[in-house]
């Protein structure tokens, strides 16, 4: 008698067990496709990244190419009228302040991240991202010409959003640590982040991050490599 | 009979090593175990890289015109007529030029209720008053739903635009601004209103969790001033050698 119940004690931990398998083979057959081994798929994903993002690298080096070619035929297209070289370089201030031009000064870095997560049991960074654009408020207040935000210039369609376990800057997926520039006068940049309980402290103190601050003699801040299209706004016409 | 049990365990304990070790036997170098979590974050990233592409095409595509145009100019009139498209649009994108379009009034106050009649003491001044972050917060989702200008207080907000509080009222643009703020975006009404109204944004919790001020009214048009502050020649930021 016992040996029957021994024998369907059996046949039950097997049926469970057979289905937890089967589910566990659907599971990663979704994630992973058909006849794939995880690990050669993550090989694939890692092979088409690089591969994207060369890609993506040339494009970029393939504009500023183009740009420069722009630049050369404007300025000399223009040369020949007072009127145009006015216009010219009038265009120039308003592409510095859209963002479209690469800059060059002396400004200050900063750079926060996380410790090591032995000792860190605060809130991420990630989960607290206006932290960055408190920074960015300060430095604007102390008259930054220019802020850039791990490589992507900030501009005013700059947005600063969570992506799974990612960060994305202007459509740019970047992550911890943070790396802010600022092109303007140091000391001032300086001084104003680093107040007393002023946004340095909040970070380093309430969110528990490491935070280097330092003066420099040339920052190089990039230009906005994203496409602005005006879909919705029109432009007012003045009756001047 | 005994022995029965005894051989569909070990049975069962061949099928499962042999599983195991087809899966560790992949014919690749691992370092780190490729686990369903990391498969799906590198998807994701894939597919922010190839919508930059995307972009970058774009821009790629409207750059080459560009040079088209230039590259074929017969007479003098014609580089006038780019300069002044070209500063035109320069100046829309920077904020410099008026605009308008549908979008979304968001009126941002403190949250005026007495609250001597609470039983919680020690409540904070600071949860009924509208800060800097609160405002930081609604215009950074407002960007991220596509906003093409935004103005708070009829002050545009472009790059260089600062939001500090300054004791009892916020400086924007250097200048004082006190409750009630009032932001205006120009974009997609429906994506704009959701992205402060909606469950579990910043919008939504200041306005049912936080009980501060928050008002929207999406609109077919809002006019958005342009950035008056007179432009002086940058002083400490120089264009790269090869851009002047």
């Amino acid at each position: 008698m016992s040996d029957r119940r021994d024998f369907l004690g059996m046949v039950l931990v097997s049926i469970i067990l057979g289905i937890i398998l089967s589910i566990q083979f659907k599971t990663v057959n979704k994630t992973v496709g058909d006849g794939i081994l995880p690990t050669q798929r993550a090989q694939q994903l890692a092979s088409d990244l690089k591969k994207a993002q060369s890609t993506r690298d040339a494009q970029s080096n393939r504009i500023d190419e183009l740009e420069k070619q722009i630049e050369y035929y404007e300025k000399t297209e223009s040369e020949k009228n007072i009127y145009a070289e006015r216009l010219h370089s009038d265009t120039m201030k308003y592409r510095i302040l859209a963002g479209y031009v690469d800059l060059e000064g002396p400004g200050i870095t900063l750079e926060i991240s996380e410790p090591s997560s032995e000792m860190f049991d605060g809130y991420e960074l990630i989960e607290q991202l206006d932290l960055i654009l408190q920074v960015v408020s300060v430095l604007n207040a102390a008259d930054a010409e220019a802020i850039s935000i791990n490589e992507q210039r900030y501009t005013s369609f700059t947005e600063i959003e969570r992506a799974a376990d990612h960060i994305e800057i202007n459509g740019v997926s970047t992550n911890t640590p943070i790396l802010i520039k600022a092109i303007g006068d140091p000391k001032t940049l300086e001084a104003a982040l680093s107040i007393k309980n002023g946004v340095v402290d909040v970070i380093r103190l309430l969110g528990g991050f490491n935070v280097q601050l330092k003066q420099e003699n040339i920052i190089k801040i990039p230009k906005s490599r994203r496409l602005q299209d005006f879909k919705f706004a029109e432009p007012l016409e003045e009756s001047n | 009979m005994n022995r029965e049990p005894k051989l569909i365990i070990m049975i069962f304990s061949l099928i499962v090593g042999i599983f195991l070790a087809i899966q560790f036997k992949g014919n690749v170098d691992m370092y780190v175990p490729a686990t369903l979590n990391s498969l799906q974050n590198k998807r994701i990233e894939l597919n922010i890289v190839k919508a930059e592409m995307e972009g970058l095409k774009e821009i790629i595509r409207e750059n080459e015109k560009k040079l088209d145009e230039l590259k074929n100019i017969s007479e003098e009139k014609e580089i006038l007529e780019i300069l002044e498209s070209d500063i035109k649009k320069n100046m829309e994108l920077a904020g410099i030029t008026n605009l308008e379009g549908p979008g979304i009034i968001i009126s941002m106050y403190d949250n005026d209720e007495i609250r001597l009649d609470d039983h919680n003491f020690d409540f904070n001044i600071n949860d009924d008053i509208i800060h800097d972050i609160d405002i930081l917060n609604i215009v950074n989702d407002l960007r991220i739903a596509g906003a093409e200008a935004i103005s708070i207080n009829n002050e545009r907000v472009v790059s260089t635009s600062d939001i500090k509080c300054g004791g009892p009222i916020i400086r924007i643009n250097g200048r004082s601004s006190g409750t009630p703020f009032i932001i205006k975006a120009i974009g997609d009404p429906v994506a704009l209103n959701a992205a402060v109204n909606a469950p579990n944004t910043y919008g939504d919790t200041l306005k049912n969790v936080l009980n501060k001020g928050f008002d929207t009214y999406t609109e077919d048009l809002i006019v958005i001033p342009k950035y008056d502050i007179p432009l002086n020649n940058f002083k400490y930021a120089k264009p790269l050698e090869g851009e002047e």
